[in-house]
This record gives C-alpha cells, sequence and structure tokens, in this order.
C-alpha cells in the first residue's frame, strides 16, 4: 500500500495514490532502489538497469513513457522478461521505479 | 450476512461509514473462483489516506475529496453545492439534459426494478446504498426541498426528510463515482425514469460547481489532451512517432506494406483512435492500417490537437470539457475537409461524438460520423479482404461495449464479422442491448488509486468477471487458449487489470483484445499468427 511518501537518503519524497513519484526530476537511483523493495525485487541487476535507464531516457526526451512494444524491441527483452523483472509489469512496476509519472488516459 | 438497511436521511449523519461493503458479502463467483482464499482480500485503506480524504460513504476512495479544514470551509462547499443543485435545473444551465432530469425527479414509483438490474448492487451483495434510486432520491429530496416552488420544511413531510450538509454532499460525490454510467436501470425502468443519467448529472455538478473529479479523467485526462493533444500525453512528433513505429512492425509481421498517411486532405475517412490503443495495444491501430490498407480505403489520421485522441472524458462527469473537446474532433475533420469521421474500437468515443455532441456540431461542423464497426462490416461482408476462418480456431466470446450497444444499438455488425470469422464464437449470457458493463465504464478503468481497484475488481468487474468464465466454462484448461474480443480501449483497460487482479491469464490462459485483431489473423494474404497469445 502506497505511504504518500517516500524518504530516500533523508530526503521526502511526495507521491501519488498510485504510489508513483509526484516530482519526476527528484528521482535519482536511490530511489529506484527503494521502490524496487516494494516491488518485491531483492537487487536489481544490470537486466533491471537496462530497462529503468531506457525508460528514463525515453521519457527525459519525449515527457511521455514509451510504447511497451517499443520498449521490448529496444532492450530485447519479450514483455514476458519484463513481468519477470518487474512483477507488477512495465508501467506500475517498471515506470514507477525509473520515476515516471503514472501512465495517463486509456493505457 | 446481509448489510443492514440505510435509510435516505442517514446519508447527512456522521458515521465511520454509511454502508461499507465486505468481501464475504460479495456475490460468489463460479469455478475455480469459488472459495475465499481463490481472489484477493480487500487491502485496508491507508491511514494517511483516510486522516487527509473523505472515505465515509463505504470506506473506498474513488476521487480522493479532501477533508474541509473548518466548518467555514465545509459551509462555503456546501454552499457550492447548492448553486450548483440550482442550475441543474435551470434550462439556460442545463439545456442539455434537463429534461430528463426533471422526468426522473417527478417519476419514480419506488419498484426497484432498476435495483435488480444493476450489476454493482447485485454483486455487491446487495449492499442498499448501491440502489440506482437510493442515488436519485437524494438528489429528487434535495430538489424538492431546495429547489422545486413549494419546497421548503413542508418538503421533508411530504417527500420524505433530508439534511442538507456537507457529510452528505461528499458522500454524494463519492457516490457518482460507484456507478458504471452503463444505463442498464434506464433500460429497465417500467416508466421510462433514467436513474443512470442522475450519477452523470451529479458529477457535472460537482465538476463544474466545486471542482471535484477524478484528477485521472479531468487534470491528467480532458485538460492534458486540450494542452498537448492527448490525454497520454503524447503530442503530435510524439504520436507520428509511435505510428511510423507500427506500421514498420506490422509491415513485417503481416507482409504487408502499411504507411499511415497523416494529414491528408481530402481523405474519405479520418480516423480517431483512442491514442491509449497506440501506446498499450499498438496491434489495434497496427491492425486498422493493414486493413484499411489491403481493402483500398482512401483515410488518413490528423495530427491536430485532439485530432489524434478520439477519447473524451468530459462524457462522464463534465459537459464544458465534453463540448471543448467535441469541437477540437470536428474542427480536425473540417480542416482536411474528410467526407467522415471514423471512430476506432472505443466505446465512450462513440457515444461522445456520434450521438451527444450532435446539438453542438451544427452548420460547418456537422461532419457525418460513423462507427469502425459498420465500416468493418461493409469490408469483410463486401468480401473485400481473403479470410481463413480456421486460422481463429479457438474458443471466442464478445464484450458488448455499453456506450456501443444499448446506447447506441450497434448489436449486429460486429456478429456479422465475428461469424464469419470465428468458427468457435459464443456469446455471453445475456448479451447485445442486455448486457453488462465491463466494470470499467465511465472511467473506472483508468481509476485505481488508494484501495479504489479492489472494489473495481471485486465489486464492479465481478458481473463481467462471472460472465466470461460462464462463457467459458469446460474449457477453462490452459492448454486451450481463449480469446475475449472487446472492440473498446476502456473495457480492455478493464479485462487487462481484471485479468491480472485474478491471474486469468497465467491459470486459464483467457486473453483479450480487440475486432480487428481477429480480422487480421484470418486475413491469407497476411503471414499466419497475428495474434501472439502473449500477455500485453
Amino acid at each position: 500500500m502506497s505511504e504518500m511518501v517516500k524518504v530516500v537518503n533523508g530526503v521526502t519524497l511526495p507521491l501519488d495514490e498510485d504510489g508513483f513519484l509526484q516530482e519526476p526530476d527528484k528521482w535519482n537511483e536511490q530511489v529506484a532502489e527503494a521502490f524496487a523493495s516494494d516491488e518485491g525485487i531483492t537487487a536489481l541487476t544490470p537486466d533491471h538497469w537496462k530497462v529503468v535507464n531506457y525508460l528514463r531516457d525515453y521519457y527525459l526526451k519525449n515527457k511521455i513513457a514509451p510504447m511497451v512494444r517499443r520498449l521490448c524491441k529496444e532492450t530485447g527483452f519479450t514483455v514476458k522478461q519484463i513481468y519477470e523483472l518487474f512483477p507488477s509489469g512495465p508501467a506500475k512496476g517498471a515506470c514507477k521505479l525509473a520515476g515516471l509519472p503514472k501512465p495517463t488516459g486509456c493505457v | 450476512m446481509t448489510y443492514k438497511r440505510v435509510k435516505i436521511e442517514e446519508v447527512s449523519e456522521p458515521a465511520e461509514t454509511l454502508s461499507e461493503t465486505k468481501k464475504e458479502e460479495l456475490v460468489p463467483l463460479p469455478a475455480p473462483y469459488d472459495t475465499p482464499e481463490s481472489t484477493p482480500d480487500f487491502k485496508p485503506l491507508d491511514a494517511a489516506a483516510k486522516e487527509r480524504y473523505e472515505s465515509d460513504l463505504d470506506g473506498t476512495i474513488a476521487i480522493s475529496i479532501p477533508k474541509p479544514k473548518d466548518e467555514a470551509e465545509e459551509r462555503a462547499l456546501v454552499e457550492k453545492f447548492l448553486a450548483g443543485l440550482e442550475k441543474l435545473f435551470r434550462v439556460e444551465d442545463n439545456w442539455t439534459f434537463l429534461q430528463p432530469l426533471l422526468l426522473t425527479m417527478e417519476h419514480c414509483a419506488r419498484c426497484h426494478t432498476c435495483s435488480d438490474s444493476c450489476h454493482i448492487y447485485e454483486m455487491s451483495g446487495k449492499n442498499p446504498i448501491y440502489r440506482p434510486a437510493y442515488r436519485s432520491e437524494i438528489l429528487r429530496r434535495l430538489y424538492k426541498r431546495f429547489v422545486k416552488k413549494g419546497g421548503g420544511l413542508l418538503s421533508d413531510f411530504r417527500n420524505g426528510k433530508i439534511r442538507l450538509n456537507w457529510q452528505l454532499v461528499a458522500r454524494l460525490a463519492e457516490l457518482s463515482y460507484r456507478c458504471n454510467l452503463c444505463r442498464r436501470c434506464a433500460q429497465t425502468c417500467p416508466i421510462g425514469v433514467d436513474n443512470g443519467l442522475i450519477g452523470h448529472e451529479l458529477r457535472k455538478l460537482f465538476s463544474q460547481e466545486l471542482g471535484i473529479n477524478s484528477k485521472e479523467c479531468h487534470d491528467l485526462g480532458s485538460v492534458q489532451q486540450l494542452r498537448v493533444g492527448s490525454s497520454t500525453g503524447m503530442n503530435a512528433l510524439v504520436v507520428k512517432d509511435n505510428i511510423e513505429f507500427i506500421d514498420e512492425d506490422m509491415s513485417d509481421k503481416t507482409g504487408i506494406e502499411v504507411k499511415t498517411p497523416w494529414d491528408k486532405e481530402g481523405a474519405d475517412i479520418l480516423l480517431i483512435h483512442n491514442a491509449g490503443e497506440i501506446l498499450a495495444w499498438p496491434e489495434n491501430p497496427g491492425a486498422f492500417g493493414v486493413i484499411f490498407e489491403a481493402a483500398g480505403l482512401s483515410w488518413t489520421m490528423s495530427s491536430e490537437i485532439a485530432g489524434y485522441d478520439s477519447i473524451n472524458y468530459g462524457l462522464w462527469y463534465d459537459d464544458a470539457q465534453f463540448a471543448r473537446v467535441a469541437l477540437h474532433h470536428a474542427q480536425a475533420a473540417k480542416k482536411l475537409k474528410v467526407k467522415k469521421i471514423v471512430l476506432g474500437e472505443c466505446g465512450h468515443a462513440h457515444k461522445a461524438l456520434t450521438v451527444i455532441a450532435d446539438r453542438i456540431l451544427t452548420g460547418d461542423l456537422a461532419i457525418p460520423r460513423e462507427s469502425a464497426l459498420t465500416v468493418l462490416e461493409e469490408i469483410v461482408m463486401g468480401d473485400r479482404l481473403k479470410l481463413d476462418p480456421s486460422r481463429n480456431d479457438f474458443p471466442v466470446t464478445l464484450h458488448d461495449p455499453c456506450n456501443m450497444v444499448r446506447l447506441m444499438g450497434i448489436v449486429e455488425p460486429q456478429r456479422r464479422v465475428l461469424r464469419k470469422i470465428a468458427p468457435r464464437f459464443r456469446e455471453m449470457t445475456p448479451h447485445g442491448v442486455d448486457n453488462y458493463c465491463c466494470g470499467g465504464g465511465s472511467g473506472f478503468a483508468i481509476m485505481s488509486g488508494h484501495n479504489f481497484g479492489d472494489w473495481r475488481f471485486q465489486v464492479a468487474g465481478r458481473k463481467k468477471f462471472e460472465q466470461i468464465l460462464n462463457a467459458f466454462a469446460g474449457e477453462m484448461d490452459p492448454a486451450i487458449p481463449k480469446y475475449v474480443c472487446a472492440p473498446c480501449s476502456n473495457c480492455k483497460g478493464q479485462l487487462r487489470d481484471l485479468f491480472t487482479y485474478y491471474d486469468l491469464w497465467e491459470k486459464h490462459k483467457v486473453l483479450y483484445g480487440g475486432l480487428v485483431e481477429l480480422i487480421v489473423n484470418a486475413m491469407t494474404d497476411a503471414k499466419p499468427g497475428f495474434i501472439e497469445w502473449e500477455w500485453h
């Protein structure tokens, strides 16, 4: 369950009601690690970082999350593998870790 | 165990909750979901959220109404509510819906036929506050007490007691988000009362007068759509880039060359998708491209603001937002001088642009609007594609999106197509105009904050889940892949989240998708295997 805020290294980060970062520019790698333990991920592997970094770069460029299909093509993972890496899936899992705001619209 | 009776006037009385929905009261599901352990428990509401937001309707938070900080603020909000209530009943302020609203206020026989038709009331185990008439009766008493001539104190005696305070206002606001606006109750009322409209009118009052609405539909929905171009946040550059990616992907996958035309003046058709499809289900707009190209249609997409996103969330909560977005849709079509707008597989967009917007799209904006379902029917039934139904040799059932089917009467086109291309197609019970909502209607499919998800999947989506299990009874073996055809983005969002919640794909291989994907899957000119049987 979301706690409305997340404290990472003494910094208090406000969350939305789905537990996404309210201010995506406050993200750093420790934030990803803090979200990872909520997701039940014990340690972030290079495969996790590959997904997180791709999402982060795409977001900074386009101000929106990429299509899942594009994410798969660019990282080489199938949707199933993304779910294995991030049990809550590409949006509620991977995007949250990467500090993206919650995807909007009918997605 | 059953819920205790709740009187109308109790809505104004302080209590922890007016009537909490409990898991043990819910109507049992069919096997293999028939034991308490087979479905998740309700997550308790977070203490911080409970502290900050109103939750004393049923212990669930849908729209995060901040608790007023003092009595003065409460009073100010109640005053605003009263002002909004008066506007609902003035022709200058509510010319669109005043007549059916007045008819509903004046003519309810209290027979409760509507209660039996409501999937939320039924599947909650009959929580009395979810009765369509509970909501309406509160509004009816308020109307007769505070708005209608000859009201006043005598009204309490004649029409039943009601006390207007912040408790009532906050609960009524949340209660307007315990209805999918599917209007099944309106359809069954023997005297034509439209209790389905009441949810809509209340939401409108709250949004337009008090700024209370769902953030997902308003700030991140309509407002973002008018600012950026799409409620998904895609601007014109991003959407073109994404469609180019999809075109390449589809061309590879099918062997049929697709290049989506952008802003082509004088095309016959302006195709507008729910932009969520492009991000979440790219094979849907991709399949449209394959079919339109193979059938040789003259078509285009538009890169204007809202021209590439048929979403119009205002339909569910705010007439002003609704009108703004609808005008953008029509203007995009006018600019390109197309013959008609065709709406992709999105139910609320259908109703919004073809039906409700009809009164504002006059003169030069009266551009014909058509459902993709009839366009597809014409293509498939007119033998304009070579189709091999044996490629769709798996169980298929059809979900009827309320906005297209019950509310617009588009019943047969999608069925004619399915009978032709899906040999193992079977109906749900009931179906057609008697269908049940997916449980995601009226914006719920994009709302999941706080503990609303549990309510959405265990209460609102419960009837549809039951129908789907029954449609595939005897074939739940995961060795048999199954397909729920839901030609609507919002419904698909709900089904995706519903199936995830109950682990239906992993355990029983039930997938969901649109109609166009099944058509392309049967096209012999395309490489086989368009449907990938992968969770998405």
